[in-house]
């Protein structure tokens, strides 16, 4: 408290300056530069109170002697009276300067200057239209009795104004001037939180005119999305999908408040991960296909900046699972509406902005074969359990082609097929899992080990990959043979692991792998949950892992719960494992 | 149930009294048991909203109260104005109280404590009656920011937010009043003419009566008189009025614009026989002036050629029936003047033609 109030009277000094070049005159830049400092007034103001609290009136006189005069003029400043809470702190600041009793005339007289304060900020506003004050007056309705409805009636008004304009492109009558839509966009900034403004934003950003540069203000554009964001503003996928579609910046501040919680209180919590990506409307919105390149080419950046973190594969197997749910809910609206034959005015927004139909995925994976795209978005729900395994090698020997074939360069290198094949967790994840569980071979099928050393590390030559494959298949059959083993113990699996062993040390890529595969190992084999706890704790050796552990837990649950496997020991498990390790973390 | 009408009228009377200078005796103890009484109620009103008896009851007593005000018409609403006024009756004494100078300071700086009580209060009661207040205060802002910025007069005066807001102000009022007795709304109305400015009364009764017919809404938590509960029948009870009226009526169909004349008339066709009937009538006090070749009238108030002709213009393009109307009456008053195909003889052969070129 104490170093807040330090900083307070050259806070003071500045905003006074500010407070009075706003003051004197209403033009556009001294709008738009009080419309920038808006939330840092906000702060200031929340300060002053603070300190204005713990003082009495005289001590408030002497330390800050122009305060009336600084608070005079905040009230007569409407952009900051219309933000958020302003109004509430303003009041408050001036509840503070009011004295009990006054001793004298001077304090009695700026009591009442301070009262009338008060008043104004509360009170009548008058229209400074005589005849509708009289008429009102005689009706018996004071002021603030009718202008919460007059406020909805102005805000009906323009929504439809805003309308006319979209529809009606040809009336020139009612057109509103695209100079006019800018100058409300401004207006709206510190009143988009506000519920009676609802309306008429998303009449702002669903807005079209014929104009070759965009009206809306961008800062305009940020506040909405900004309130979106905090959940202060509710709107319909149709508008926030306008907002970003004109204002890149909107769209990519929403991408990194997601990378913000994917790090930090929402780490490795997908099933939270999942509620918040639907509600910012990011998988919804994706259905546009420039919004879905958008978004997939923050997520390909964030993958290659953190080597691959498995935080950021998870959330882009979380948002395409979204994506792939949102595109067929939408198909099969746009059927039954097609059915009905009417069109609703969201559909025509919708289409305004250019909808593809599903079957052109080449405008959301352009880098991708179309026949793989086909079979990777398959649902493996939609496939009977026992045929995994074959849509697994399936998969496996059209990357394998792509890959290693040199004459499909067209189709962008290992890393895009890559990046593609991660996007669909239900497959990716599901390799490690059929290996260990699938009963058919004797051997492991050389297609799925292919598929796992190619999922770890991409980038790998074709040596390197061969090399990986060996080592797996070796691991593999080990825990094949512990599988059936009824005495089970973490010693054994160390050492089917080949840990502590000669030759060099695997590549960390590798070592992650063997890791998944242990993990699996323990969820499947009869014996594993007894041993479960020592194996990992072996494991754990630094936080990263332990981490890793702990995503891969969440991670198998996520995909079960949503491929409804039927594995109740399994399950429990993994339940199991899950809390005790974030009770550890 | 008794001792709750009695709580209901001391209430309404402190209500009335917290904007007249008498304030000035209430030290804090007296806010505070008004600012508790409100709260009471508010709370009553939260509970027996819905019981139909007890909120009519209650809606009775209030009406009584008016009636005892005094024949001047309606009273500025000082006291309580309904049972829905109950809502918010708290919002509205602490605003009253906010701007009475009268007031001492020693009780303001109470009511400011009671209103204002500051962040992280763990009353909810407290916080709803500030963030209430804040809202109402940020909203203020709001309209001024519309109004200075973007606001335009519509030219479809039907359609203006605030000649809106006055014509559902209007039949707010009249279904208050007419649900306390019968002759209320016709007394109202009769008042209103004489004593709000004239022009502006007229249009918010035109605007009134094209309304949409609003389906009833369910209770507002909030300060708000926006889109009332009124069902359409004020809508009646007002046009009946003007219809009974009949220098209202004149004034009514003379000073304001055509078209918006030509949707009302479109909207209740009993009007638009009483409209067809006075523009006939004006019709007939016209005479051609060989000389300029005009139809001009004798008296200064006679409507002259001009208007008649916009008016006639746009109740040509009104939708029919209206439409069909129009001309079957101009048909027929030319008929009866002789059916005269040449101008100058009969106005109504001259307005047909005049029409006929734009039909």
């Amino acid at each position: 408290m104490a170093q807040d109030s330090v900083g307070l009277p050259s806070d003071f000094q500045f905003w006074m300056r500010k407070l009075s070049v706003w003051d004197l005159a209403s033009t556009l830049e001294t709008q738009q530069d009080t419309c920038r400092h808006l939330p840092r007034f906000q702060e200031f103001l929340r300060q002053l109170y603070e300190a204005l609290k713990e003082m009495d009136s005289n001590a408030i006189i002497e330390r800050f002697p122009t305060v009336g005069q600084l608070l005079a003029k905040t009230c007569r400043n409407p952009l900051i009276l219309a933000y958020d809470e302003s109004q509430k702190i303003l009041i408050w600041c001036l509840c503070c300067l009011i004295k009990k009793d006054p001793q004298n005339s001077g304090e009695s007289k700026f009591n009442s200057w301070t009262r009338g304060l008060l008043s104004h900020i509360l009170s009548t506003f008058r229209f400074d239209i005589k005849e509708v004050d009289l008429f009102t007056q005689v009706l018996g309705y004071a002021p603030t009795d009718y202008y919460p409805g007059l406020l909805k009636n102005m805000v009906l008004s323009l929504v439809s104004e805003l309308r006319e304009n979209h529809l009606n492109g040809f009336n020139t009558q009612r057109r509103m001037a695209p100079e006019r839509v800018r100058s409300l966009s401004r207006v709206c900034v510190p009143l988009v939180t506000l519920p009676d403004f609802e309306p008429l934003v998303e009449a702002l950003l669903t807005y079209h005119g014929h104009e070759p540069q965009e009206v809306l203000w961008p800062e305009f554009c940020d506040a909405v999305n900004e309130a979106f964001l905090l959940k202060k503003i509710s709107l319909p996928t149709s508008a926030i999908l306008c907002l970003w579609l004109r204002h890149l910046p909107s769209l990519e501040n929403t991408m990194l408040h997601l990378f913000e919680k994917l790090i930090s209180s929402e780490r490795n919590f997908l099933r939270r991960i999942e509620c918040f990506m639907k509600d910012s409307s990011l998988p919804a919105a994706a259905c546009h296909p420039a919004i879905f390149r958008v978004v997939d080419e923050m997520f390909r950046y964030a993958l290659l900046e953190t080597d691959g973190a498995l935080e950021v594969l998870a959330a882009i197997q979380v948002f395409t699972r979204c994506f792939v749910e949102a595109l067929e809910k939408e198909d099969k609206q746009r059927c039954q509406e097609n059915q009905r034959g009417k069109e609703s005015f969201q559909q025509t927004a919708l289409k305004q902005v250019d909808i593809q139909l599903k079957f052109a995925f080449k405008t959301y994976f352009p880098y991708a074969s179309p026949s793989l795209v086909m079979v990777l978005l398959q649902h493996p729900k939609d496939i009977p359990q026992g045929l995994w395994h074959q849509a697994l090698k399936h998969i496996s020997e059209m990357l394998k082609e792509v890959v290693e074939d040199q004459t499909h360069g067209s189709y962008g290198g290992p890393f895009e097929s890559w990046f593609l094949f991660v996007h669909f967790g239900g497959w990716a994840d599901m390799v490690a899992e059929q290996l260990m569980t699938s009963e058919a071979e004797a051997e492991a099928p050389e297609a799925l080990l292919w598929l796992l050393a190619f999922s770890c590390s991409p980038g790998a030559g074709h040596q390197q990959r061969a090399q990986t494959m060996v080592e797996v298949k070796a691991v593999l059959s080990c825990l094949m043979k512990l599988l059936r083993s009824p005495t089970l113990s973490a010693r054994d699996l160390q050492a089917a692991a080949g840990e502590g062993g000669e030759g060099a040390p695997r590549p960390p890529a590798c070592q992650q792998l063997i890791r998944r595969l242990l993990l699996n190992f323990l969820l499947w084999a009869p014996g594993g949950h007894a041993i479960a706890q020592e194996v990992i704790t072996l494991m754990a050796q630094t936080d990263a892992i332990m981490h890793e552990i702990i995503g891969f837990l969440d991670q198998t649950l996520y995909r079960w719960d949503h491929l409804c496997v039927e594995a109740p020991r399994s399950r429990k498990l993994a339940r199991e494992l899950l809390a005790e390790l974030r009770g550890q973390a | 149930m008794e001792q709750l009408l009695q709580h209901l009228e001391r209430f309404s009377e402190v209500l009335a009294v917290s904007r007249t200078t008498h304030v000035s005796t209430w030290d804090p103890a007296t806010v505070r048991r008004a600012l508790q009484w409100a709260r009471y109620l508010r709370h009553v009103h939260k509970r027996f909203g819905r019981h139909a008896c007890i909120s009519k009851a209650l809606e009775r007593r209030l009406q009584n109260q008016w009636k005892q005000q005094g024949d001047s018409g309606p009273a500025p609403a000082p006291g309580l104005a309904n049972f829905q006024a109950l809502g918010h009756c708290d919002q509205l004494l602490s605003l009253r109280l906010l701007a009475n100078t009268a007031l001492g300071d020693a009780s303001f700086h109470y009511l400011l404590q009671q209103l204002f009580p500051g962040p992280g209060v763990p009353d909810a009661e407290e916080e709803w009656l500030q963030g209430s207040l804040a809202r109402l205060a940020r909203r203020r802002a709001a309209i001024h920011m519309l109004r200075f910025n973007a606001y335009g007069e519509n030219p479809v005066l039907q359609e203006d937010s605030l000649m809106k807001t006055q014509a559902e102000l209007l039949l707010r009022r009249l279904q208050e009043v007419g649900e306390a007795e019968a002759g209320g709304p016709g007394r109202l109305l009769s008042s209103l003419w004489e004593r709000s400015p004239q022009n502006n009364f007229l249009k918010v009764v035109a605007t009134a009566l094209l309304l949409p017919p609003s389906s009833p809404r369910h209770q507002e938590e909030e300060l708000e008189l926006g889109s009332p509960k009124t069902t359409g029948e004020e809508g009646q009870k007002l046009l009946r009025w003007l219809l009974g009226k009949s220098d209202v009526m004149v004034a009514f169909c003379r000073s304001l614009p055509a078209g918006l004349l030509t949707s009302v008339a479109g909207r209740h066709p009993e009007l638009s026989r009483v409209y067809l009937g006075l523009l006939t009538d004006w019709g007939r006090q016209l005479h051609y002036n060989l000389q300029k070749g005009l139809w001009i009238g004798t008296e200064s108030q006679d409507v002259p050629w001009e208007e008649l002709l916009s008016r006639f213009q746009s109740l040509c393009q009104a939708p029919p029936p209206l439409k069909d109307e129009v001309f079957t009456a101009l048909k027929s008053c030319k008929a009866q003047d002789g059916d005269f195909e040449v101008p100058g003889l009969s106005i109504w052969t001259d307005l047909l033609l005049s029409l006929g070129s734009s039909a």
